[in-house]
């Protein structure tokens, strides 16, 4: 996706001068007072549905009341007191599996946007730093992977590495990047003139220490706001690509290839429903919790992000 | 307000979905919404005239000499006459079509065909003799998919109402192949004209397979009206065709996925789906579902290359998975109407084993195999395209079952589900040191499954080299010059035999075949060749 | 995309020359920008696909040509497999400017001719499904705005982030049960129903064809199968779009020059329509432009349970039977669709915001 689904959605939080008051960058920004935690049930929601998630997701083996790849029951059972879920079309447990299915979207959803995150912060720090063809080179590079839609992009490398979870989790880290570099090319290039910059810089110091200790602290929170945003999206692109075939395989019990299974027994509305809801649930939730992260630390992330 | 213009954009949207939604039925229906309610006639379009049949297209062309697909086959066979042809679903003798009698020399080396007289094709010219050798040699020429039929072999025409065909080595598959579509007889007057060609450098010389695609120039019950490889081929009734009219006027070929043709089928959209599962059709209800073994057969190949793997190669581990693998839950997986493949050979084909004479899952005889095969606990594994299936059955669901089966013989087998792009080249060059494929017959005879033998085509796949069994490679050329039935079909079980107790195949199951329809459909019946006979329908 | 600048530069000095040099300036160097990014695009796709360890030849050939290595030659020969890469891109691109993109190796046509059929299906699928999202997403998110922090704005609220984190291959999944299956209100798929013939050829999108020559009982049946899937695919944007509006509104409701409007005495849905929404409107063609693109997307996953012929099904065919010259037209093909989406909201910007147009 070339935007993440949270972008600019929520107006600043009310202030005592509205709208056009002027921050400025320095050491440490002025934050916002921002409502309490109680006055954000939503937050609260999102933080507790992956809570429970990831309980499940660890703690999977002693949940699930079924091995998720034993085919022993009867064939696309709907949902009963024994099978809460049902079985899907080779006797295996559904419910087992959506739980079983946690421990690789949640992790897998987590360890792609922090590389994303990493990999496109670098570049675009370092493409704001050094400016000229460095970064032109680079944004150019952003500006192709924009082009493609996320999907037929991901679609291509994963087709082209073969059908593997890591290959998909490589596609989509590859489709996600380009966001993070523009964010931090833009808060790199505002910092750049800043007055504590000059002066470290007259101190003496080289370019890669002021990026790390001057830049880097200020641009945290805005970054790490889009990496909250952006879990959702990866969760979907991850499962979607699954869904195509091109990523979990079989017998992995991953929810996109869950869906996909359920999309060849429409009648067995079981094998899809619940997967599919299991995605939603994560998505919905982290898709809550990056609302409240970015109310809470960089209301402007609005204005970055249109850049 | 504001809210008016709002409300009033809301309204307009609504109201355009509304109406879509809720718009005429037209000539084609939109049915109750109770699923169990059958596909009437009430609701199916004029059962006597139009026929819905939903398919998952395999489709690249409709020009016989270059078609060799699933659904090509199934609209070729009704829009061009071959020179024999199947009745029903029996493949195992071929009857008169456009030849009605033939005879064979002893050798097997030259038939001679006797043709119908009187016959015309669709737009009226009259069919003879040289357009027969000009269609065939066209097939062999242009070298396409499906070239491989007339390998060796050469058409003549002595006189109008004559063709011969001889072949460089004895060939006792000849009437089999020729009821191929792919051998398809075309109008060679149209067909030059239109740019085709017969000569040898057909492969480059012939342009007619644009025009082959919008205008049929055949002699069948249809002719075709509209070609899509993606959306829908539309067949319309020839008038001028010499055997009994088809019932349906017009014939609508849809691509459908497979779980949608089973819901299109029920509400009535459709009259006939031809890819669903044995699973998918299973509880349908107002419908009728024709359960037929399909002559596809899905095997486990072990490679005997010790190059590509000491593991594969080694004989006793071949037994221990030949005996480790789990037939019956197999069978169960794929459905009703699957059956255990007894031998290489499919039922329906003159040679097939009996039922129950194929491999016997013994779970302790195979773990005492491993361990006499002193390669311990090994891991190796399995390809298998990952993004196609066959007769509904996807390859992931039945090596995942191999996979658990063998896992408990002390076998650890690592799936590796590839694109078919990538897992062919694998395939096709002997590299695997599994691999779990699949034979759809090139033709409906025994000696078609002569490839399976060490150094033919797919012997080599699994790292069989000539010389590997020396008496099997024996039997093998004497069935391939046999032409007596019953000698013939001593020596192909006695083949399969030699292949169960030995060697790098492991045949698994033969699927099932589901025709459903509706009930105002007749005689629909499945067939091996070409799934089913349009023309045959009532 | 371009950097909307959001501070008001200074008072804009005359130029020679006027508006429509400006223009001109602008549209040339789009354009350049434009190619760059298609060859561009066509080396990433290019080099994209020959990483792939399989060969084209095996799965396109059958079962038998495979072993005959004349075949396998003469195959190669024709698709120009045997040349080193390099020298075959080249020959890509100068095929390319004569307005061949080659054959596809899956169905043996020209890659043109394939996409002729497959591209106006997903057009009219996306332009269908844009539509009403705008209409959609932009009231939802005005009511939003309008009563913010009451009831109805959080509902919205809640109901729009449910829109963009729902995967849109389940919803398709769903919808496709309940309105075709259970409850047959809508037809299970094709572009129209299986006894009809397309509307006489004018766009290739069956609705504007068939209404241009007056067929309306096929424009109906088109619209009747539109509809099911245009709105799963419209679900993930209306989402987007009524969240970004209600944020940008609600950004500039807080600017003091509102205030100001409301204190004058003006009505106010005048207030909202005049003085919030025109600037709103900026990041809102921004967005709506990216939700193309990820409409677009959508369809691959979409497509093929609608059996909707469109371009989706035939990226995703190509991509996985790695048909390299399909694979490149279908790249070339959504690069052109970002660049003219992008042209066009870069002008849109320009006629609604006026600073912007002369910055």
């Amino acid at each position: 996706m070339t935007i993440p689904a949270g972008a600019p959605l929520d107006p600043p939080p009310a202030l005592p001068s509205s709208g056009s008051v002027e921050r400025r960058w320095g050491r440490r920004r002025r934050r916002a007072a921002a409502p309490p935690a109680w006055r954000r049930p939503l937050a609260l929601i999102g933080v507790a549905v992956i809570a429970a998630w990831a309980v499940i997701a660890i703690f999977a083996p002693l949940i699930a009341p079924y091995n998720p790849l034993a085919q022993q029951f009867t064939i696309l059972a709907p949902p009963s007191a024994a099978h809460w879920f049902g079985t899907d079309e080779l006797g295996r447990d559904v419910f087992s599996r959506v739980l079983y299915g946690a421990r690789i979207t949640l992790p897998l959803g987590v360890i792609l946007v922090i590389s994303a995150m990493i990999i496109g912060s670098l570049l675009g720090g370092v493409a704001g730093y050094f400016g000229g063809w460095t970064d032109n080179a680079l944004m150019r590079l952003a500006d192709l992977v924009f082009a493609f839609p996320g999907i037929i992009l991901a679609l291509a490398i994963a087709a082209a590495l073969g059908p593997q979870l890591r290959n998909a989790v490589i596609a989509v880290i590859v489709v996600s990047w380009p966001s993070y570099s523009r964010l931090v090319r833009s808060l790199v290039l505002s910092a750049r003139s800043a007055q504590y910059v000059v002066a470290s810089r007259l101190l003496g110091a080289s370019g890669p220490r002021i990026l790390f200790t001057d830049i880097r602290p200020n641009a945290a929170g805005p970054v790490l706001v889009l990496a909250a945003l952006d879990i959702g999206n990866a969760v979907l692109l991850l499962s979607g690509l699954s869904f195509l075939g091109l990523g979990a395989q079989p017998p992995t019990a991953e929810w996109g290839a869950m869906v996909a299974e359920g999309t060849l027994n429409f009648n067995d509305w079981w094998v899809g429903l619940f997967p599919g809801l299991a995605i939603l649930t994560v998505v919905l939730a982290f898709n809550f919790i990056g609302d409240a992260l970015r109310d809470l630390l960089d209301p402007r992330t609005a204005r970055a992000m249109r850049l | 307000m504001r809210l008016n213009r709002m409300l009033a954009a809301g309204c307009a949207v609504t109201t355009i979905v509304g109406l879509a939604a809720c718009s005429s039925t037209s000539s084609s229906s939109s049915s109750s919404s109770s699923s169990s309610s059958g596909a009437g006639s009430s609701s199916s379009p004029a059962a006597s005239s139009n026929l819905v049949v939903e398919t998952s297209f395999v489709l690249k062309t409709v020009d016989p000499a270059r078609m060799f697909e699933p659904t090509g086959l199934m609209i070729d066979h009704v829009l061009y006459d071959t020179l024999l042809t199947y009745k029903g679903s029996d493949v195992s003798t071929p009857v008169p079509d456009l030849a009605t009698s033939y005879t064979s020399s002893a050798d097997a080396k030259t038939y001679t065909f006797t043709l119908r007289p009187g016959v015309k094709f669709a737009n009226g010219d009259p069919v003879t003799a040289a357009d027969v050798v000009f269609s065939l040699m066209r097939t062999k020429n242009i070298n396409g998919n499906p070239s491989f039929l007339m390998a060796g072999i050469t058409a003549t025409a002595p006189n109008p109402s004559t063709v011969v065909l001889t072949s460089s080595t004895p060939n006792t598959a000849i009437p089999a192949i020729l009821t191929n579509p792919a051998l398809g007889i075309v109008d060679q007057a149209k067909v030059v004209a239109a740019g085709g060609s017969d000569a040898a450098n057909a492969a480059t010389a012939d342009k007619a397979e644009a025009s082959l695609n919008m205008t049929s120039e055949g002699s069948g019950p249809y002719t075709l009206t509209s070609f899509s490889t993606t959306t829908q081929v539309v067949l319309t009734a020839n008038p001028n065709y010499w055997g009994p009219k088809p019932a349906y006027h017009e014939i609508v070929i849809r691509n459908v996925e497979a779980s949608v043709q089973k819901l299109d089928v029920l509400k009535g959209e459709s009259q006939i789906a031809v890819d669903l599962s044995p699973t998918q059709a299973q509880g349908m209800t107002g419908v009728q579902i024709v359960n037929g073994a399909s002559p596809n057969l899905f095997f486990v190949l072990t490679n005997d290359n010790p190059k590509v793997s000491k593991v594969s190669s080694n004989p006793m581990f071949q037994q221990a998975v030949r005996d480790g693998i789990n037939y019956a839950s197999l069978v169960q997986l794929a459905g009703k109407g699957a059956v255990q493949a007894a031998g290489i050979i499919p039922t329906m084909f003159l040679g097939s084993l009996p039922a129950g004479s194929g491999a016997t899952y013994d779970l302790a005889k195979a773990k005492a195999e491993l361990a006499a095969s002193g390669v311990g606990h090994p891991t190796l594994s399995l390809v298998y395209p990952s993004d196609i299936q066959v007769n509904g059955i996807s390859f992931g669901d039945l090596a995942a079952r191999v996979q658990q089966d063998l896992q408990q013989v002390g076998i650890n087998v690592q799936l590796q589900g590839q694109s078919i792009q990538v897992a062919l080249a694998s395939y096709r060059g002997g590299q695997e040191a599994m691999g779990l494929w699949y034979w759809g017959p090139d033709f409906p005879d025994p000696a078609d499954y002569l490839n399976f033998l060490p150094g033919a085509l797919v012997g080599l796949r699994a790292g069989w080299v000539k010389g590997a069994d020396p008496a099997l490679e024996a039997m093998g050329v004497t069935a391939a010059s046999t032409t007596q039935s019953s000698t013939r079909e001593t020596l192909y079980q006695q083949i399969q035999r030699s292949m169960n107790s030995s060697g790098p195949f492991m045949p698994l199951i033969q699927p099932a075949q589901i025709l459903v329809g509706a009930t105002s459909v007749k005689n629909l019946q499945s067939n091996a060749l070409w799934l089913v006979d349009l023309s045959e329908l009532g | 995309m371009s950097s909307a600048s959001t501070t008001a530069p200074a008072v804009p000095r005359p130029r020679p020359g006027g508006r429509h040099r400006d223009l001109r300036r602008f549209l040339l160097g789009r354009l350049g920008t434009g190619l760059v990014l298609l060859v561009g695009i066509t080396l990433v796709a290019f080099v994209v696909t020959h990483l792939v360890p399989g060969d084209p030849a095996a799965a396109n050939l059958g079962q038998r040509a495979i072993g005959d290595p004349a075949a396998v030659a003469a195959f190669r020969h024709q698709y120009g497999l045997d040349k080193p890469v390099p020298l075959q891109y080249v020959v890509y691109l100068k095929n390319l400017l004569h307005g061949n993109l080659g054959i596809s190796e899956q169905s043996h046509r020209p890659v043109l001719a394939d996409l002729e059929e497959y591209v106006p299906a997903t057009i009219e699928l996306a332009l269908f499904a844009i539509v009403v999202s705008l209409v959609v997403g932009i009231s939802l998110g005005i009511v939003a705005a309008v009563f913010h922090d009451r009831w109805p704005d959080h509902v919205i609220r809640v109901v729009s982030l449910g829109g963009v984190s729902m995967p849109v291959f389940w919803v398709a999944l769903v919808a496709f049960y309940l309105f075709f299956f259970k409850l047959g209100w809508l037809p299970g798929g094709g572009r129209l129903d299986p006894t009809q013939n397309p509307p006489t050829h004018l766009t290739g999108l069956y609705t504007v064809d068939a209404a241009v020559h007056g067929q309306w009982t096929l424009f109906w049946s088109a619209l009747r199968h539109l509809v099911l899937p245009a709105l799963v695919l419209a679900i993930f944007t209306v989402g987007m779009l009524t969240r970004f509006t209600r944020a940008s509104m609600l950004e500039i409701m807080g600017n003091d020059y509102v205030r100001a409007a409301r204190l004058k005495g003006l009505p106010e849905h005048v207030v909202v329509l005049r003085h919030v929404l025109r600037p709103a409107l900026v990041a809102i063609i921004t967005v709506a432009g990216v939700a193309f693109g990820n409409l677009l997307a959508g369809t691959v996953l979409v497509e093929n349970i609608f059996s909707w012929p469109g371009v989706g099904q035939y990226a995703y065919h190509s991509a996985v039977n790695l048909d390299l010259p399909a694979i490149m037209g279908v790249s070339l093909f959504v690069a052109l669709v970002y660049i003219v989406i992008n042209l066009a909201v870069d002008l849109l910007y320009g006629v609604i915001d006026p600073r912007i147009r002369l910055s």
